[in-house]
């Protein structure tokens, strides 16, 4: 496979998971704000911040008050700012284009209608109550597609750099969106019955990962900040957690890099290191210090886009 | 008579940014002929960064240098030529016993087609209508006499001036300014001698200037053309001389395009400047 | 039966004055479209555009589209597609396939000639302007053996019916001719949308292009390759024919690059994997002549391989076609058509060449003056349709500027008579009606070392402006599946 085309297949699978992440965050945070528990979470400027500090552009005045259509407009459709759903789904789509006689037709045909469905939504029905129908949408066509990838894909190492992609995406979403939500729990908290362990948030956050009813069957109980990190950081069966991601990602680079023995500069084993330490964490040393642990993971799945591109993407 | 050239070409690049990927050809290697031969060669770059040879569209040893990751905002080049000259008799020429045959030759259909590469012109040698009466062939004197009268006429119709005209300049241009260097000489003297039905070449090459020709410390061009009965003929109409000891020949081609010693592929954003220079010394002659 | 009374096509107008295929000498409609009619009469309207409307979503939900620019933003548009098929018999195509492969053979041998010992012209058949002033005439390849002996391995020609009902070749694009993947796209689509018309003839298959394609351009592989590595090379996503060019890449089951993914070192070409350099043979290239090494032809050339033309002339890869065919399709090349395939195969032309005038003849030049209003003037080195004057079309204020610039550059101008394009039934949107439109037909020929291959069908293109006569899908052109039957 040409190392162009490799570069543009992994961006592929970055930017369709990262329009469906944005897309859940923010359906998920404005339609559960609306009924939160506390007045806090309800409040719109409130959720409309959070939404800003996920895609990575936290609104820092903090008096300015926030217009929830510019915002949303902002983060879903606008052709001018470079984290707008519209914009990653263009982004995956020219990358596909440049990809287009190694992935299959249905796989083609998905994207191109995903791009299609993207630049052609109204913008003013957006703004106005589409939300929840584009949001949706986007998260459901991004199901299709990996769907398309699963099963119209030769599993080679063509599939295998696209999961890629898709695995460290993911990974960072999942750490960004623990981030967010880190945060307004913390605002939030107050008095006894908003303490930062039992914030509502929690459940929020669960929610933004598709993952609340697969942590109701392990815990049962309603989730706290503890349960819900080791949760969503730590179990290998949960499909949204770090761990597993780090898992799939260690299966994807053997694909790719099919020497038995690991060059110490190879990405196969920068993958393998970090999995290893993570193996063995317990979640009491991260909620330690929850910040400097994200910090780290955040560095650790840069260095590990970065080996590939010197590996494999250098053309 | 032999003598023997050593020859170097220096180049300077420099570029406002730092670049990585980059291809450069140089077509500055002299070619053995019947009249010289290259004896040995060295080529080197500040940057060590192995190069190629190669040959070119038109059959011409060239140099290729391909730097893919060392970055860099300068970097030189310096090639050495030792190269021996054989010095012959101008040319083993009697005056021909019918000069229309020779003139008849030119006219041939079969002489057309097997020249026609240097009977077209091109961009840079085709004459503006009104230069098509600047010099007129006196068909009643051999046509080596003609060129010859040719060659001196360039020589005076031109005076050599340095940046007046760049590598891309027309002859529009040039016959207007009556100025220029040796590429416009060259370019005219080949596009006249065309007009004439006679085959002409561009040439480049090194010029020894010691004997205090024109040329501007760079590589140097002159023409070839083809005379029926004797072959090709090298004039330089810089000044006014024909070919001998004092050229030596690296390529030819129909113009100036096909012989531009350097080619540069450079990614990079901004300007880069380019220095080059040439030095032609003679060793002592030998027996 | 003459006239047609079936749902979709009663108000189907014939125009006696033009050559509808759908018709016979005596002017009964052939069995074979009686057949066709009476499936397609078993739609309503309302179903038959709906069936349309959902062929083009296919279309663009697959992305064959191309990019129009217009003031506002780019819009991607289908190439539009007639769900009427144009259906060709065996005896006609047996014309079709030996004329189109009888020119591309002898254009071959022209190729090789003009850059070798140029015999045609010493011989006196065509005139030596034909190369000394022809713009794609590449001195780079003179005496240069290509692999294989191969200049033109993929030939586009472009056939037309006359009047007078024979076959008439309009052009030959022997640089890079493009439309294949249309073809297969076409029959996919009309398959897709009217399945059961199929079981009713005996169509040959037009999928197997690419493997037969493949096969035959890997006999002119560079000498001393075994297995060649073959790959595409594209100027990119943005390149009108992409499509095409990734649609050809899948089907061969070869790589898709751009001159970035290429590199030369010591004359031999690799591509950049991910598993690091890998050694190129045979590269099918979509990169015109002068974009394909910025050393040695436009330096200004992002889309090409520095170096390229050095291992090719080497003989360590495969160029296909060869660079420097443009001087062969030529329009001026064109008329000399029927004498370079006497001169080289000793036949006689089995396709006929519409009669031309060169402008550059002092003589067909006083002609075509006096006749501008009844003939097409072309200019000699462009192709997509551009550039076309047709006479009887023109304002006398056009005839006057037309007269003028072919005076002031005659060498840059042919005329022939305008040739009357034989019409077809034709699905026209506007009107929610079949109407006759103008056609013509481009094959595919490939050639390899010593066979070769036609692909049976080829791409049918329709003028779908009424009366237009040029089909180009640069000039408001669509296009129909093309159908050969068997024997």
């Amino acid at each position: 496979m040409l190392a162009r085309v490799a570069n543009n297949l992994y961006w592929m699978g970055r930017y369709i998971e990262r329009s469906e992440h944005v897309a859940r965050y923010l359906n998920v945070n404005y339609f559960s704000s609306l009924d939160a528990p506390n007045e806090l979470s309800q409040s719109r400027q409130f959720v409309l911040r959070s939404m800003l500090f996920m895609v990575d552009k936290p609104e820092k005045d903090e008096k300015k008050i926030l217009n929830e259509e510019e915002v949303l407009y902002q983060i879903g459709l606008d052709p001018s700012s470079p984290f707008s759903i519209l914009n990653n789904v263009k982004i995956a789509r020219e990358n596909a284009n440049s990809a287009r006689d190694l992935i299959s037709q249905e796989l083609y045909e998905a994207i191109n209608k995903f791009y299609h469905y993207t630049i052609n939504y109204d913008a003013d029905e957006f703004k106005k109550n589409g939300l929840d129908d584009f949001t949706s949408n986007v998260t459901e066509m991004t199901g299709v597609i990996r769907g398309k990838m699963r099963g119209t894909l030769l599993h080679d190492s063509v599939y295998a750099i696209i999961m890629m992609g898709i695995n460290i995406e993911r990974a960072t979403q999942i750490i960004r969106i623990i981030n967010s939500k880190c945060q307004d729990a913390l605002s939030a908290q107050g008095s006894y019955q908003h303490k930062f362990s039992k914030s509502f948030e929690w459940t929020t956050l669960l929610k933004c990962l598709e993952s609340y009813d697969m942590m109701r069957r392990i815990y049962k109980k309603t989730p706290t900040s503890i349960s819900t990190l080791e949760f969503l950081i730590l179990n290998p069966n949960c499909p949204r957690s770090i761990m597993n991601c780090l898992n799939q990602i260690c299966n994807n680079v053997k694909v790719i890099d099919d020497q038995k023995e690991k060059k110490p500069d190879s990405t196969a084993f920068l993958v393998g290191k970090i999995r290893s330490e993570f193996r063995f964490k317990r979640i009491e040393e991260i909620d330690e210090n929850i910040y400097v642990f994200i910090k780290k993971i955040l560095e650790d799945l840069s260095s590990i886009s970065i080996k590939m591109e010197e590996e494999f993407f250098n053309y | 008579m032999l003598s023997e050239y050593t020859i170097t070409y220096k180049t300077k690049n420099k570029y406002k940014k730092n670049t990585k990927k980059a291809y450069w050809q140089f077509l500055i290697i002299p070619e053995t002929n019947d009249s010289q031969e290259l004896v040995s060669f060295e080529f080197s770059n500040s940057e060590n960064i192995l190069y190629q040879n190669s040959i070119n569209g038109y059959g011409f040893l060239v140099f290729r240098v391909h730097s893919t990751n060392e970055s860099f905002n300068k970097i030189y080049f310096e090639a050495n030529f030792k190269v021996i000259k054989k010095y012959t008799n101008l040319i083993d020429y009697t005056e021909p016993l019918d000069i229309t045959k020779d003139y008849n030759k030119l006219e041939d259909v079969n002489f057309k087609i097997d020249y026609n590469t240097f009977l077209t012109n091109t961009q840079l040698t085709t004459l503006p209508l009104n230069g098509k009466s600047l010099f007129n062939f006196n068909k009643k004197i051999a046509v080596l006499d003609n060129l010859t009268e040719l060659n001196k006429w360039t020589n005076t119709y031109l005076s050599f001036k340095k940046k007046v005209t760049n590598t891309k300049t027309t002859l529009k241009h040039i016959i207007k300014k009556k100025q220029g260097v040796c590429q416009d000489f060259t370019h005219l003297f080949c596009a006249i001698a065309r007009a004439n039905q006679i085959p002409a070449r561009y040439v480049s090459g090194y010029l020894n200037q010691t004997s205090g020709y024109l040329g501007d410390s760079q590589m140097h061009a002159w023409a070839e053309v083809f005379v029926p009965n004797i072959g090709w003929v090298g004039f330089d109409p810089t000044n006014n001389l024909l070919v001998t000891k004092n050229h030596i020949k690296v390529c030819h081609g129909k113009d100036y395009k096909d012989c531009s010693p350097l080619k540069g592929i450079i990614h990079t954003k901004g300007d880069n400047i380019t220095k080059h220079s040439v030095q032609v010394i003679k060793q002592q002659p030998q027996q | 039966m003459t006239n047609i009374s079936n749902n979709l096509f009663s108000s189907y107008v014939k125009n006696e004055e033009l050559y509808d295929e759908i018709y016979d000498s005596n002017g009964d409609i052939k069995d074979v479209y009686k057949k066709l009619f009476s499936l397609y009469g078993e739609h309503s309207l309302t179903n038959f555009v709906k069936l349309n409307s959902k062929a083009k979503a296919s279309f663009f939900n697959q992305g064959i589209t191309f990019q129009v620019y217009n003031k506002k933003a780019t819009q991607e548009e289908i190439f539009p597609f007639d769900l009427f098929p144009r259906i060709i018999n065996p005896e006609e195509w047996d014309i079709i396939e030996k004329g189109s492969i009888q020119r591309s053979k002898a254009l071959n041998l022209f190729l090789w000639d003009v850059y070798h010992e140029k015999n045609i012209i010493k011989d006196g058949i065509v005139p030596i302007d034909l190369i000394t002033s022809s713009a794609n005439y590449l001195h780079q390849m003179e005496n240069l053996d290509p692999p294989g002996g191969i200049y033109n391995h993929v030939s586009g020609i472009d056939i037309i019916k006359h009047k007078d009902g024979k076959f008439y070749v309009l052009e030959d694009n022997i640089r890079c001719p493009s439309g294949v993947s249309y073809v297969i796209c076409n029959r996919t689509a009309l398959k897709r949308a009217l399945f059961g018309v199929f079981n009713h003839y005996q169509t040959y298959s037009v999928t197997n292009y690419a493997e037969n394609f493949l096969e035959l351009l890997e006999t002119a592989k560079p000498n001393g390759v075994d297995i060649p590595n073959s790959v595409v090379i594209t100027p990119g996503i943005y390149n009108s024919a992409y499509y095409e060019h990734s649609y050809l890449a899948k089907t061969m089951g070869i790589e898709l690059v751009e001159g970035r993914d290429l590199f030369v070192e010591n004359d031999f070409v690799y591509m950049k994997t991910i598993k690091g350099p890998l050694k190129v043979d045979i590269i099918y290239r979509r990169v015109d002549d002068l974009y394909i090494d910025p050393l040695e032809f436009n330096p200004e050339s992002v889309l090409g391989v520095p170096g390229l033309f050095a291992a090719y002339k080497k003989g360590n890869v495969t160029l296909a076609n060869a660079p420097g065919t443009g001087v062969a399709d030529d329009k001026a090349v064109y008329t000399y058509m029927p004498e370079i395939i006497k001169y080289y195969l000793k036949e006689e032309p089995i396709l006929n060449n519409v009669k031309t005038y060169h402008c550059s003849r002092p003589k067909d030049l006083e002609y075509v003056l006096e006749h501008t209003h009844e003939l097409v003037i072309k200019p000699v080195d462009e192709s997509g349709g551009y550039g076309i004057s047709i006479g009887n079309k023109l304002s006398k204020k056009e005839l006057k500027k037309v007269k003028k610039e072919v005076k002031e550059n005659p060498r840059k101008y042919v005329a022939q008579p305008i040739m009357s394009l034989s019409v077809h039934p034709t699905y026209i949107e506007e009107t929610n009606s079949f109407e006759q439109r103008h056609i013509d037909l481009r094959t595919f020929t490939v050639l390899g070392k010593e066979k070769e291959f036609v692909l049976k069908g080829g791409l049918t293109r329709v003028a779908l402006r009424k009366g237009n006569l040029i089909v180009n899908s640069s000039q408001g052109g669509g296009s129909k599946d093309t159908w050969v039957l068997k024997k």
